[in-house]
This record gives C-alpha cells, sequence and structure tokens, in this order.
C-alpha cells in the first residue's frame, strides 16, 4: 500500500513513518501544501493523511483540489482541530475519514484499513488471524468455524487486535478506538481490562489460545510473535 | 430615580425655597407700603390743618379736624421733627382692636407752638392679604412645578438622547463582535467625552479579547501537535524490547501525556464554545439521542455492575445544536457512571420540559456551586480532569437551558430545564 502523508511536523512524520514501514506499507512525506500538491499530480496513492495546518496553505483547500481533480486516493484528516470543529463547521466535507491529533498510530492504522476495505469490494470481507475468522460484513468472529458469542464491544476490540497485530497496544489507545470521542473519561481503561478479560474467556472457552498477552502496567499485544 | 426627575425634584424644592422667601418680603414690603400710605395721608391732613391754624380762622367744625388733636405747647422752642406712633388700640368707631397710627407734627403760628397729631386705622394685610397671597403663592409654584415636568421631560429627552444611544450602544455591545460601538455623536460636550473614552475603551477590550482568543485557541491547537509527536515516538519505544522498570515509566509518561491531552482538547472546546454563535430553531430530537446515548454507555455501566432505569417518552424536542448536545450528555452520563458507587442506580426521566438525571454515589467533597467551575472536582480521589461540568453549563447556557446539580440522601441529582422555545418546532 502506498502513503502519501502531509504533514509540516517532521518528527511526527518520521514517527508515522516508521511506524508504517514495520507494516511494509510505502510511505512518502510531504512537509508543504506545494510538495503535496506536486506528488499528488504525479503519483498515485492509496490514502492521503492530510494536516490541515500547513506553513503554506491549509490542508483543507488540498482536499478540494484533490476532489476537483479526481484523485482517487482515500484521504483521512490529520488536525489539531477536535473532533466538534468538524461536525459544526463541516471541515471534513469529502475526506474519507478524520483523526483528532494526538492520536495514537494503531488507531490511525486500523482506521486506514477500514477505508481500504470499503472501498475496495472486490477484496474479502473475511479477516483471517490463524485460526480466527472474521466476518466485517456481518460482524461475526469465529473460531475453527465455531462461532463467539462477542458483544459489538468485543468484537470491535479483537478486530482492533488483529489489526494491529504485534504491536504493543496500550490501553488508552484501545479505549479511544472503542468509545472514541464519547469519553473523556480517564478511568474508561479499566473498562478494557474488563473487556479484554471477558474476550479472552470467550476465545478459549470456545476451543481457542489466549493469544492476547498483558504488558504488565502498559496495555496488551496481540501476539503474532511466537507464530 | 430618572436623572431629570432629579432634577425637577431639586427644582422643585429650589423653587419652594424661593417662593417662600419671595412671599415673605412682599408680605412685609405690603404691611410697611400699608402704614407709609397712610403716615402719607395723615401729613396731608396735618397740612391741611396747619394751613386752617394759620389763616387766623376758625375751622373747628371742618370735617379736616375731625381726628386731628390740636395742642398748644408752652414754649416754642427749637422747631421737632414730626413723630410717628404706631400701635394696637381699640378703636370704637370699628369696634375692633386695630393698628392705630398717629402722626405728630408741630408748628408755631404768629408766636403760639402747636402740635398736631392726626390718627388712623390701618387694616393690616395680617388679616385679609394674607389668604390671598397664600393663594397667589401656591398656584404660582403649582403651575411652575407642572411647567418644569412636562418641560423637563421635553428637553430631557432631547438634550439626553445622544446619552440615551450611548447606553442603548453599550448595552447591545458584545466583546466578541466584530465591528466597534455603535455611538451617536452629540453637540454636547461631555457626552462627546464619554462617547470617545468609551470608543477608545471598546476597541482596545475587543483587541485584547481578540488577542487572548486568538492566543488560547493558537496555543492549544499548537500543543497538539507536539504533544502528537511525543505520544508517537512513546508508542515506538514501547514496541521494542524494554525491561519492565523502563516499560512502567513509559507507563506513567504516557498516561501524563494523555491527561494532558484531554486537559488541551476540553479547554480548546470551551474556549470554542465561549466564541460560538448558536443557531437558533434548531431543534433535536432529544429522546432520541438520550436513548442512543444511554445505549452507547450502557456497557460501561454493566461492567460497574450499575441498573440504569430510563422513562424516556418519544418524540421530545429540544433546542440544541446536535453535536452539542451529543458532548452535553455524554458528559452528563459518563459523570453519572463515573461518580457512582458498584451496583449503583442511575435514573434517567426525560419529560417535554427538562431532563433529570441520579445517580447514587458518595457525596461531593466540593461546595455544590462550585462543581460547574473549572478544575472543580466533587472528588478528588477521582481521576477525571475535573472540566466536564463546565462544558455542560457553558453548552446549556447557549441554548437558555437551565442545569442544576443537587444531592441529597446517597443520590446525585442533575437537572437540565429546557428554555421554552421562543418559536414553536415547525
Amino acid at each position: 500500500m502506498k502513503i502519501l502523508l502531509v504533514e509540516d511536523h517532521s518528527e511526527l512524520a518520521k514517527s508515522i513513518v516508521s511506524y508504517f514501514v514495520q507494516e511494509h506499507y510505502i510511505c512518502e512525506v510531504a512537509t508543504t501544501f506545494a510538495k503535496a500538491r506536486e506528488k499528488l499530480e504525479l503519483f498515485k496513492y492509496d490514502v492521503v493523511l492530510l494536516d490541515i495546518m500547513l506553513p503554506d496553505g491549509n490542508g483543507i483547500d488540498l482536499l478540494k483540489l484533490a476532489r476537483q481533480d479526481k484523485v482517487e486516493s482515500s484521504i483521512i484528516i490529520i488536525s489539531a482541530h477536535n473532533a466538534l470543529d468538524f461536525k459544526l463547521t463541516g471541515l471534513s466535507e469529502g475526506a474519507d475519514d478524520y483523526i483528532t491529533k494526538p492520536f495514537p498510530l494503531p488507531e490511525l492504522h486500523a482506521r486506514i484499513k477500514a477505508i481500504m476495505r470499503r472501498r475496495s469490494p472486490q477484496q474479502t470481507n473475511l479477516l483471517t488471524y490463524k485460526d480466527i475468522t472474521a466476518n466485517l460484513e456481518s460482524m461475526e468472529c469465529r473460531i475453527n468455524g465455531k462461532l463467539l458469542p462477542l458483544t459489538r464491544k468485543e468484537t470491535s476490540l479483537l478486530l482492533y487486535l488483529i489489526n494491529n497485530k504485534g504491536r504493543m497496544l496500550t490501553r488508552q489507545a484501545i479505549a479511544a478506538h472503542l468509545w472514541g470521542d464519547y469519553t473523556d473519561n480517564l478511568d474508561s481503561v479499566d473498562f478494557v481490562y474488563q473487556h479484554v478479560k471477558n474476550l479472552r474467556k470467550k476465545i478459549t472457552d470456545a476451543g481457542g489460545q489466549n493469544y492476547i498477552s498483558t504488558v504488565y502496567g502498559l496495555g496488551y499485544k496481540f501476539d503474532a510473535a511466537d507464530a | 430615580m430618572k436623572l431629570n426627575y432629579r432634577y425637577t425634584l431639586a427644582y422643585a424644592f429650589i423653587t419652594f425655597f424661593v417662593l417662600s422667601i419671595g412671599f415673605a418680603i412682599v408680605y412685609a414690603a405690603l404691611s410697611r407700603s400699608v402704614t407709609q400710605a397712610t403716615i402719607g395721608q395723615l401729613a396731608h391732613l396735618n397740612e391741611v390743618v396747619a394751613g386752617q391754624l394759620r389763616s387766623g380762622r376758625d375751622y373747628s367744625a371742618h370735617p379736616a379736624q375731625a381726628n386731628v388733636r390740636i395742642s398748644r405747647l408752652a414754649a416754642p422752642g427749637p422747631p421737632l421733627a414730626r413723630t410717628v406712633q404706631v400701635r394696637y388700640e381699640w378703636d370704637a368707631t370699628l369696634q375692633a382692636q386695630v393698628e392705630v397710627v398717629r402722626l405728630t407734627t408741630y408748628l408755631v403760628v404768629r408766636g403760639q407752638a402747636y402740635g398736631l397729631t392726626s390718627k388712623a386705622a390701618v387694616v393690616k394685610p395680617a388679616d385679609t392679604y394674607f389668604t390671598g397671597l397664600v393663594l397667589v403663592f401656591a398656584w404660582t409654584f403649582v403651575f411652575l412645578i407642572a411647567l418644569v415636568i412636562i418641560l423637563s421631560e421635553v428637553i430631557s429627552w432631547h438634550i439626553l438622547k445622544p446619552f440615551n444611544t450611548t447606553l442603548r450602544g453599550i448595552e447591545l455591545f458584545q466583546l466578541g463582535q466584530k465591528s466597534n460601538i455603535a455611538l451617536a455623536s452629540s453637540r454636547t460636550r461631555e457626552f462627546n467625552v464619554l462617547n470617545e473614552f468609551l470608543a477608545k475603551m471598546t476597541t482596545r477590550a475587543q483587541r485584547d479579547y481578540q488577542g487572548l482568543k486568538e492566543f488560547s485557541e493558537n496555543a492549544s491547537h499548537e500543543l497538539q501537535t507536539p504533544i502528537a509527536s511525543m505520544k508517537a515516538k512513546l508508542e515506538l519505544l514501547m514496541d521494542s524490547e524494554l525491561s519492565e522498570k523502563q516499560l512502567t515509566w513509559l507507563t506513567t509518561m504516557h498516561d501524563e501525556l494523555e491527561r494532558l491531552t484531554k486537559i488541551n482538547h476540553s479547554l480548546t472546546l470551551l474556549a470554542r464554545l465561549e466564541h460560538y454563535e448558536s443557531r437558533p430553531n434548531t431543534f433535536v430530537n432529544f429522546s432520541q439521542l438520550v436513548s442512543a446515548t444511554e445505549a452507547t454507555f450502557a456497557d460501561l455501566a454493566e461492567m460497574k455492575g450499575l441498573s440504569i432505569r430510563q422513562q424516556v417518552p418519544p418524540g421530545v424536542q429540544v433546542l440544541f445544536d446536535e453535536s452539542l448536545a451529543q458532548v452535553l450528555l455524554n458528559n452528563l452520563f459518563s459523570n453519572a457512571i463515573r461518580h457512582n458507587q458498584l451496583a449503583g442506580e442511575i435514573n434517567i426521566e426525560l419529560t417535554p420540559t427538562a431532563l433529570v438525571l441520579q445517580n447514587t454515589g458518595q457525596a461531593p467533597t466540593a461546595p455544590v456551586a462550585e462543581l460547574f467551575g473549572r478544575f472543580k472536582k466533587g472528588n478528588a480521589a477521582l481521576d477525571s480532569i475535573g472540566i466536564g461540568l463546565a462544558i455542560v453549563k457553558r453548552i446549556s447556557e447557549l441554548y437558555g437551558h437551565r442545569i442544576s446539580y443537587d444531592y441529597a440522601e446517597g443520590w446525585h441529582r442533575v437537572q437540565l430545564t429546557f428554555a421554552a422555545p421562543a418559536e414553536e418546532a415547525s
């Protein structure tokens, strides 16, 4: 997958790039409006990650231009504006998604994957990890063909874990993914513990392995390392 | 009291005082002039009688001598000045106690000195004039005051017009507005000075306010990117091989950063709301929103073992922006869950006029009235940033709804009373 990251903060850009390099994505960076424009004209990208405040222009303008020029890339806005700003001012019109800074990198990754799946219907709707199969349309998860009795939150937790397998996932990142902007509750991280516990139990009850390992005090890893 | 009333009142006092003095002067002058006129008349009478004496003929039967007593004086001596005597005495002809004026003049006729004493009764104003005078002054006073009241209304309306325009301008002025304060120039120097001063002051305040607003918005925004960068680096670091101790430190850093983010987000939101201009007459289906929010929080409530009872009739429309209403409900619901006890209860009751959210929980440690302020926490032990209720309050105020909170017998009770819509939802 090919990603264009439009971000003027070079350290943040570096971190994002190194994260995606581990996922074997090709990630190019444009630090200015002009460079981004040029790259969009010359090359084709699957996803464009677009910062709004650029030193020589506004990301929203770039978004409009890209849509005018029928650029087919999915565009995700990454901005310091919060979600309410987008809703109140309609900033995000034309974008496929938006994510508010600061965001957990796995969250960005999960969003990209979700968008890619939506945009390419020919791709399979099944997400498979070892003996776990998740149907992304019906939101059913099976272990060796056996249906897992998961709640909606547990399903999205499982998908998030699979999508970010092998990664260190903090409780905050998981909470942000599960409850999104709904909660400014810092204690929602305690609920993550409960969800993970339930999910583990349901998987092992269905005869699956416990793939979720706890990283003490920090979070969880959906372990692909010892596969 | 209106300014012109004060003037009128002051003027009434002054007028009353001046008229009273005037009345006293007029009264005294009148009394004096009556006596003086009588003396004049008596002097004339004495002249007539003196003429008769000088003629040497007998005029004793003449009517002029009826009120004049002629007395022969022993020695001619030096010529004496006339004397005037005024006193009250019984007057037989009038059958009353009256003021009697006596004038005595002296003259020498053919070596014989005479004293001529004439007298006359004087009717003083004290009796008859007094009431008349009082009436005249009273009417003058009433007429003057009436005129002053009417004229002061008219004149003050005219003179104070620029001042009232200024007052209205101040009333309508909002710090956040883009234009300058609306002031009309006037011919009165004082008003122009006031207007100038106001214009200068408001412009400065607007500039400062604008600067502060931009600063707080920019600061919050600008902070987000470095925080994002730090968080990303921490996450990358977490993925590398680290000892447990290092991981714990990392977690602490990560948690603090998370906290910083939340505070920053909330402050940005609050700053945004301070300058948010609500669009009137946008209604939202509150019933639906409350139910949906309840559903979102259901799993969180379940994990804490809370039982939720809700009474939400369908179709309650409330004046709100949907996104803001969502933020408000999220804050209220998450509070109801956070400040609850294990296996506690939550009651949700929606009526067309109010939303009442009750939950069990420990009593707040801070004074109830302060809970809507920023960074005020009802329970210091909980890991919250204490800004949620400030946001709730601000959103409610934007649409004229009233939010109240109290705590009684183990129940927290938040009531959101909806403002009566100015126009019916169409």
